[in-house]
């Protein structure tokens, strides 16, 4: 996923890389649902541990910033939104519309929480390896009945591979086209035709190869995957995660 | 375990149109003031080349991916927190829209010509996407009604068409290699 995002693995020894898969996913899925509902000082003690977890990860400041650029313009939208909309105490009078106290209050509180659970994200994803995630993507949808799960993680690991192949043949095709001249072309329709059929065609020629090679290997969904370890520090920590959850949803 | 050959196609061709709709979030082409990703239509496609079955189980795999925190939402995020915030509905939005574009596409492909009944589809499905969109990011962002329709909705309806009149095109070429590898 590198060529996706600077923000693939990176390996390292922090607790957070150390913990289990699954503890992640629990812990990532409650504070994502509990900010829904967090106040102030909720966020603030979430900020305040994303902050430390941050530093203690050994995340850049400033990739993060580079990363959420065009999230950061959604967010801008989203606090003028509600400051304009919002009735209550004016703080400035602008020619069409009042910026409220009340507004400003709500906006900020919105983007907090937005913001809280994008940083999680990034840092869940720079601490865990992909065979791992779908490893315990697995174990989840063992249980339940009626979904393959096998069939699920197969395709969730074929997925992952895909996308730098894709993202190769883009690149390839984009530069053969550019040498012929495409800029020449205005006409987005054709631009579009023209850039994605031979595009997916080779994808597929690749695919095809690849399914050739899993069936020459007599290919089957019983795979060894990575051992996972549930271990007493991931039990403290998704009952803290739990913790927190139960708290911000009664306050 | 995988039936056979046919199985094992299907499987790795929906794995990869998952993949074709996480790389159309960077996939952008400049026309207007704003910039039109290819990640709608690659859903439409979805739905168009797999069918209803399997173009849902296509999506699904991408919000799974996702949900399961991996970058493949667009701005490099994932996360269930994805599916809750702003955007969410739009996600949201596409299982259905790959569904029903594929489901309308195999009821009414027999009954008129072919253009028409993929443009029938994508229409429906564009039309999919908005409802759950639109309506979800109202919920979340608070913003009036106009406000909502106009940033979540009308800014993309030009770059929609074009996407629409390019299926037409690349859904008519891809699909006899498809379907005869398909049959292999």
């Amino acid at each position: 996923m590198a060529e996706l995002t600077p923000f693939s693995y990176r390996p390292g020894k922090s607790f957070f890389h150390r913990s289990d898969v699954r503890c992640k996913l629990i812990c990532f899925s409650l504070v994502s649902l509990s900010s829904l509902n967090a106040q102030a000082a909720g966020l603030g003690l979430l900020t305040f541990f994303l902050f430390i977890a941050m530093i203690h990860i050994r995340l850049s400041f400033r990739a993060v910033l580079w990363e959420m650029r065009y999230f950061l313009i959604l967010l801008a939208f989203v606090f003028a939104a509600r400051a304009l909309s919002t009735p209550g105490e004016a703080i400035a009078d602008l020619m069409i519309a009042t910026v409220t106290k009340e507004g400003c209050n709500e906006g900020t509180l919105v983007c907090w929480r937005l913001l809280t659970v994008t940083c999680f994200a990034l840092s869940f994803v720079s601490t865990t390896r992909t065979t791992e995630i779908k490893a315990g993507v697995y174990w989840f949808l063992k249980p339940l009945p009626f979904i393959p799960a096998k069939r699920v993680a197969t395709m969730l690991g074929l997925t992952i591979r895909f996308i730098p192949m894709i993202l190769n043949q883009i690149r390839e095709t984009a530069d053969a086209q550019r040498a012929r001249g495409i800029e020449n072309r205005k006409n987005p329709v054709y631009r579009m035709v023209k850039f994605i059929i031979p595009l997916m065609r080779r994808t597929f020629e690749d695919a095809d190869k690849l399914i050739l090679a899993m069936e020459a290997r007599c290919w089957s969904e019983n795979r060894t995957d990575p051992e996972l370890s549930f271990g007493k520090s991931d039990w403290s920590a998704v009952l803290a995660a739990a913790g927190f959850f139960i708290l911000m949803i009664t306050m | 375990m995988m039936k056979s050959s046919g199985q094992l196609r299907k499987t790795v061709y929906a794995s990869l149109f998952a993949a074709f709709i996480s790389a159309g979030a960077y996939l952008a082409i400049p026309i207007g003031p704003v910039p039109i990703t290819l990640q709608t239509l690659f859903v439409l496609l979805t739905g168009l080349l797999l069918g209803s079955r399997w173009g849902a189980a296509s999506v699904a795999i991408y919000l799974l991916a996702g949900i399961a925190g991996l970058p493949v939402f667009s701005a490099g995020t994932g996360g269930i927190g994805q599916i809750i915030g702003p955007k969410g509905g739009y996600l949201i939005g596409f299982l259905v829209a790959a569904y029903l574009t594929g489901l309308i596409n195999e009821k009414t492909s027999g009954l008129s010509g072919r253009v028409i009944s993929d443009v029938a589809a994508m229409l429906c499905g564009t039309a999919a996407i908005y409802l759950f969109g639109v309506i979800w990011l109202k919920i979340i962002t608070g913003m009036e009604w106009g406000k909502t329709l106009s940033l979540g909705m009308y800014l993309f309806l030009p770059g929609d068409a074009l996407k629409i009149a390019a299926a037409v095109f690349i859904a008519g070429a891809l699909r006899p290699i498809i379907e005869v590898r398909k049959e292999k």
